[in-house]
């Protein structure tokens, strides 16, 4: 073993080894305690005094892959062989390098952004060159890595005496618990296994003939045919479809003030349940999601799966309503794409990029800069309703138009401002006119405690029309006034728009999706970009401090991919869009597949490898096994990157069938089971327990797809109202699979929320699990519950007669087994009491009818 | 029928560090609220250092409430009423471009020991003045409602974050084992702007997040009792269903033992089940004299409806409820039906003052009255205020620069003022504050340092007051 920071990282073993290694782990502390460096020592060392100079401001823009005149400042062997320029140093003289010319004198040339190097940086900079550069050539900063930025490079399974392991899944296990001395627990019977696959795969209770099927299949292969009969149902889809909703924090309500609803966000939830169900390769999951609408322009699956993008909150009133040019308007936008960032980042990378709005991040190796780099990519996007067809002819071809029509309304603003300004007199009456209308029909509102009467109405409607009716002679007095070119140009492209709007309507009746949006009709105050809207690095946070202009790239701390994107337009923002897409599903990219694979984990334990799915830094915990993630991410990488292949090797581990029963002794040592010496046992999350108990009951309508089914009263307003007490449970609506319910950002379904879904307006990595009284209150008392009580009833009523055989199959159906004598007798005599529903009822209500062992 | 087993505090802390997964000391401190209290008896149930408060009534005016109609006195805009409003460089204006300076159409007049200004609007309010702690500059970050709304509940001008309720619960922990610790008590008109969200738990654990209660509704909680039309469930059916439940939970966790989630399950039934008792118990005003009746306005149409939730708020506090939430106000809709009043502040803050005053007085009396007023904060806010200028010559529009919120209570300095706004009541001049800075005082009184009541959630570690606040020790008693 070579010492210390001279270990290479492409020898994996190692890797691991130092990922563990409490020695690696005390270098590192002092390595970071030497970050602000001590002039006075006698000689200079690279990695101690020099690389965290680079590191600190050099490599967002020279990354090891080149970047700005394609110089990298990653190691003291690319700071020898230099960029566009030539070597950067001259070792032992500082005054003939180039780099002591950029980064001294009274007004250094670089970095370019933030301050000059400090006095001290700039003197061990000069030391070091003076005593000829000195350092092992192989040194980068990469053996100082946290260990998610890492490049990823597929370890060795290590070898395993635990007979029982079936794939390397339970080899890196055992390995991992021989060292706690811990060992693996049996595995559990077939009766809890396939309750546990059917909830993990479908998010649904397995039918009793299915558990009876299985329980007597005599085939050695009975648990692998099962994965995959349950992987190629499309039950899989709307549940797997379900948790990446989570991650992408899917609403369908604008949420804030006005939570307008998104009647056309379903398609992109449709979307990603086939994407799932299709075992759609993940890259091309990413690129779509970030840029199909430009990499696939005529396949409406493109442009629908850019919901992504536009899966957020939007504050209506801060876009639609408030005029251009405010504080308020800008800060709008800035938080909007804030949004676009997080989702972004968290999901595809497990990184914060987020918490360096303001500052570099405290705790990563994420810039300030990098963080508007990120912002700039989003800078000519907006969420809103974009048309689309499924025939690629016709989608391809209303796409054209559709920006066509941008286009000449782009062309027309110049000239629109032109009249909006034109003054005259006349045109001044008719201004002071509408402001008297305006005043009239305001003063006309009713006020607290008073209703709005058909007179006012009838009168308010009055001015709106002899306002537009003003509005008309307005615009007839100010194209008089232009000059004759000026209203030429326009009323030329006015007719062009004419006819492209004309075409645009002589098409089928499109459907629409609220998607990314480049182009789109202005709503009130709410216009397209046009343009990529200007993004600066803004001084702590602050829309009114802004510093240097920012350029479409992402995190220069990720190995081998340039930090700053290089467009041949950068006005481009699809262009943009696309590039980090690339940037996010390039195989270099370390976070991206140890994001996903962590992720697939996480749901199938119920805790991640790494316990927090949205942050790989060091705010977030580290893997508990670093070998394993490394092992399943590459391997996931490099043979097809298909998530069905992942879930069936994971499935097939022996780690994942073991009993969850409890153990005293491996307790005491690991009683977090955090080295998986046993099964977590979970509680269903709110849309199992919701579907389990339709299923029960014989309710669940399987439909799939379509608009979203609405478990509320809606009632349109300034602020509509969604009101779920008003909600008839025995609707068909109610029936739907819980994936397909429509989810209103302001006002949650309160018999979810209590089972603790997913907070649309929060990236929710993973759900907690609690257990309230306001919980219990739901499941008890819930409209649904009562009614799918009585559904579940009738149910063992049309199928057995005796209240015994009522009651046996009514524990078959909601627990998966047979009854046994003592609670058959007991809940068969509350049922002879209470009536059968309460018997049922209290069936739903079980520790085991919500716990998965 | 199985025992039922006393659980003890060490099993209730150690299901908590297993099913809590990454929550740290503060969440067992959550759930063992009273245990704490009585561990560190020289904190007085304080977390950090020792409280002086024990529970919070927030008072939101939804809309935005003007502070100078109510609280912020300028003599110079009677001076110059109907004026052009030029208080030197660009105004910018919500919806509108400035109108003339308009005076209130109240009357002000110096009121207490302390010599407040108050209009006429608030004459009962008036009568607390010594009581209470005005600051007449606050600021918010946002001019718009749904943001602004966010930030004075959540700090962050962003949905999905918690609520100042939910923190306080989170950080303390309940003082009654029989109702929720954070309860909310919305405008029967309807939700304010952005909803119930503005109470929600955020990122914390659910259990923090507010629990709607609809004063004078058959099922005040959503779901506390069954249907109506639930016609086989009855009063024996439910008891004996629940006895059964038990036994059957217990009988399943033979095989399962040290998972203590099987177990807290099996009390949140018994918790559910006293808070069906208790809960009509708080709704139920008979045991109220008249005399309370007529205080808190119950009397007359217009305050009826506040006055009933502050009285119901009153009953709650008094129970154990750690935080409770009055709205006054809905949506900015129309007809009319919260502070929003861009067209006739006359007519619409006419109202509005007039249905929260009586009560919101009310309550500082009847609190001081029964002894809680002394370790209870009441804490009196809006999402921003509104322009010393004119909109359409009866309006106000938005004023982020400028608003005024109170504090009374537990720990509170009466008859004092903090800060200033400028001679228009336009900007803030004198000290200008944040929500953060009372939402770090409020924090303090009840024993808690806003700097070290944190939940890591995505990579921050997150806080109420985000990066900002400072306690206001000048308004401490």
């Amino acid at each position: 073993m070579k010492s210390g920071l001279g270990i290479r990282l492409d020898d994996p073993s190692q890797g691991d080894f130092l990922a563990r290694s409490p020695l690696r782990l005390g270098l590192l502390l002092s390595v970071l305690a030497l970050a602000v460096p001590v002039v006075s020592r006698a000689a200079t060392d690279f990695a101690q005094d020099i690389l965290p100079i680079l590191e600190a401001r050099c490599q967002a823009c020279h990354p090891a892959s080149g970047g700005q005149a394609n110089l990298a400042l990653v190691s003291r062997e690319s700071i020898l062989v230099g960029g566009k320029s030539g070597p950067a140093i001259n070792p032992g003289n500082p005054d003939s390098s180039l780099l002591m010319s950029k980064v001294s004198g009274s007004k250094p040339l670089m970095p370019p952004v933030g301050d000059p190097l400090s006095a001290d940086q700039v003197d061990l900079l000069r030391a070091w060159i003076a005593e000829g550069a000195p350092g092992n050539g192989d040194q980068t900063s990469l053996d100082r890595t946290w260990w998610s930025f890492r490049p990823l490079v597929q370890p060795p399974v290590p070898e395993s005496g635990d007979a029982r392991a079936v794939n390397e899944i339970d080899r890196f296990v055992a390995a991992r618990l021989a060292e706690h001395g811990l060992k693996p627990s049996p595995a559990a019977d077939r009766s809890t296994l396939i309750r546990r696959l059917t909830f993990d795969l479908h998010g649904l209770p397995p039918e009793p003939d299915a558990i009876k099927a299985f329980l007597n299949d005599p085939r050695p292969d009975a648990y692998a045919r099962l994965v995959d009969h349950l992987l190629a149902s499309p039950r899989y889809g709307e549940r797997w479809g379900r948790h990446w909703l989570d991650v992408a924090h899917y609403g369908e309500s604008h949420g804030y003030d006005k939570d307008k609803a998104r009647r056309n966000s379903w398609p992109y939830r449709d979307y990603v349940i086939r994407s799932f169900n299709d075992d759609k390769p993940y890259p091309r999951f990413i690129r779509e999601q970030l840029a199909g609408d430009i990499l696939w322009p005529s396949a409406a699956e493109g442009l629908i799966a850019t919901g992504f993008i536009a899966a957020g909150p939007w504050d209506y009133v801060g876009h639609a309503e408030l005029r251009e040019g405010t504080k308020d308007k800008r800060l709008a936008r800035l938080l909007d794409r804030d949004d676009m960032v997080a989702a972004t980042m968290s999901t595809f990378n497990s990184l914060t990029v987020h918490c360096a709005r303001c500052h570099d991040h405290k705790f990563d190796p994420i810039r300030q800069a990098d963080y508007y780099a990120l912002q700039a990519v989003f800078a000519g996007v907006d969420r809103a309703e974009q048309p689309y067809f499924d025939d690629p002819e016709l989608h391809g071809r209303t796409r054209k138009l559709w920006f066509e029509m941008g286009a000449v309304e782009q062309d027309l603003l110049v000239y629109a401002s032109k009249i909006e300004q034109a003054k005259s007199d006349e045109i001044e009456e008719i201004d002071r006119r509408k402001y008297v209308l305006g005043e009239e029909s305001a003063d006309l509102l009713p006020k607290v405690g008073e209703v709005d009467t058909p007179e006012t109405i009838a009168r308010r409607e009055e001015i709106s029309k002899e306002i537009k009716g003003l509005d008309e002679e307005r615009q007839q007095l100010a194209l008089e006034l232009l000059d004759p070119a000026d209203r030429d140009r326009y009323e030329s492209l006015s007719d062009r728009l004419d006819g492209l709007r004309s075409e645009f309507e002589e098409l089928p009746e499109p459907r629409f999706v609220y998607s990314a949006a480049r182009y789109f009709e202005t709503h009130g105050r709410f216009t397209p970009a046009w343009t990529p809207r200007p993004v600066h690095v803004l001084a702590k946070g602050s829309i009114e401090a802004p510093g240097d202009p920012a350029s479409p790239g992402a995190v220069g701390a990720v190995p081998g991919l340039a930090a700053r994107f290089d467009l041949d337009a950068p006005a481009d923002e699809g262009a943009a869009r696309v590039a980090l897409a690339e940037w996010l599903a390039h195989p270099s990219n370390p976070l991206t597949w140890r994001s996903i694979v962590n992720r697939v984990w996480h749901y199938h334990f119920g805790r991640g490898i790494v316990d927090s799915p949205n942050d790989f830094g060091r705010m977030g915990s580290e893997p508990t096994h670093p070998g394993l993630l490394d092992w399943l991410a590459a391997d996931f990488r490099d043979s097809g990157c298909s998530l069905k292949s992942l879930h069936r090797k994971i499935l097939l581990s022996a780690t994942y069938r073991q009993t969850s029963a409890p153990d005293p002794q491996r307790a005491k040592i690991d009683a977090s089971n955090r080295f998986l010496w046993r099964m977590n046992r979970t509680r269903l999350d709110a849309e199992a327990v919701r579907d389990a108990v339709l299923a029960v009951a014989a309710q669940l309508d399987l439909t799939m797809g379509g608009p979203s089914a609405e478990h509320f009263r809606f009632k349109d307003d300034h602020s509509p109202i969604y009101d779920y007490a008003r909600f008839d449970v025995t609707s068909p609506a109610a029936r739907r699979r819980s994936v397909y319910r429509f989810l209103v950002r302001s006002v949650q379904d309160p018999f979810m929320e209590s089972l603790d879904c997913a907070d649309p307006s929060l990236l929710v990595p993973k759900r907690s699990s609690t257990l309230t009284a306001i919980q219990a209150l739901a499941l008890l008392n819930d409209p649904l519950m009562v009614e799918q009580s009585r559904r579940f009833a009738a149910r063992l009523q049309e199928t057995a007669e005796s209240v015994e055989d009522q009651i046996d199959r009514a524990i078959w159906l909601a627990l998966g087994r047979p009854a046994n004598a003592e609670e058959r007798q007991a809940v068969a005599e509350h049922a002879e009491r209470h009536g059968l529903e309460n018997a049922a009822r209290l069936l739903l209500n079980s520790n085991e009818f919500i716990f998965v062992d | 029928m199985a025992n039922r087993i006393a659980v003890q505090p060490t099993n209730r802390r150690r299901f908590l560090e297993q099913w809590g997964g990454g929550l740290g000391s503060i969440a067992l401190m959550h759930m063992l609220g009273r245990e704490s209290e009585a561990a560190r008896p020289d904190l007085g149930g304080g977390l950090h250092h020792r409280a002086k408060a024990k529970r919070v009534v927030q008072l939101f005016m939804s809309g935005a409430a003007s502070q100078c109609d109510m609280y912020d006195y300028k003599p110079l805009l009677v001076q110059r009423n109907g004026e052009k409003f030029d208080p030197g460089g660009k105004v910018e204006l919500f919806q509108s471009d400035p109108g003339p300076v308009m005076k209130s159409p109240w009357d002000w007049r110096q009121h207490g020991e302390s010599g407040k200004w108050m209009s006429g609007l608030v004459p009962h309010l008036a009568e607390c003045v010594d009581e209470m702690a005005f600051f007449p500059s606050m600021i918010s970050k946002s001019n718009v409602h749904g943001p602004a709304t966010f930030m004075q509940n959540t700090g962050f001008v962003l949905p999905g974050f918690p609520s100042m309720g939910a923190w306080i619960s989170y950080g303390l922990g309940t003082l009654t084992d029989d109702l929720p610790s954070f309860v909310v008590l919305p405008d029967s008109r309807g939700f304010a702007p952005n909803g119930p969200s503005n109470h929600s738990a955020g990122f914390l654990p659910a259990q923090h997040q507010g629990t709607m209660i609809r004063a004078g509704r058959e099922n005040p909680i959503h779901d506390l009792f069954p249907p109506s039309n639930a016609d086989f469930i009855s009063p024996e059916s439910e008891a004996a269903g629940l006895e059964l439940l038990e036994s059957l939970n217990r009988r399943h966790m033979v095989g399962r033992e040290g998972d203590t989630r099987l177990e807290a399950r099996i009390q949140s039934y018994e918790m559910a089940a006293r808070l069906q008792v208790t809960a009509p118990q708080v709704m139920d005003l008979s045991g109220e004299s008249a005399a309370t009746k007529k205080l808190y306005g119950l009397d007359d149409p217009i305050t009826e409806d506040f006055g009933l939730r502050c009285l119901v708020a009153r009953r709650l506090l008094e129970r154990g409820v750690r935080f409770v939430q009055v709205w006054s106000g809905a949506d900015n809709g129309f007809p009319r039906r919260n502070w929003d009043s861009h067209e006739d502040l006359k007519k619409d803050h006419g109202l509005m003052g007039k249905s929260m005053d009586k009560p919101s007085a009310a309550l500082i009396h009847d609190l001081r009255e029964r002894g809680l007023l002394e370790d209870t904060v009441v804490y009196w806010t809006t999402e921003f205020g509104r322009m010393p200028c004119s909109q359409g010559n009866k309006g106000r529009d938005h004023n982020p620069f400028t608003f005024t919120s109170w504090l009374a209570g537990g720990g509170i300095q009466g008859g004092t003022v903090y800060g200033a706004s400028d001679e228009w009541s336009y900007k803030a001049a004198d000290k200008p504050i944040y929500c953060y800075d009372l939402h770090a005082t409020v924090l303090h009184l009840l024993g808690i340092d806003h700097t070290r009541l944190t939940y890591r959630h995505n990579g921050i570690d997150r806080r109420l007051t985000d990066v900002h606040g400072h306690v206001i020790e000048d308004v401490l008693a």
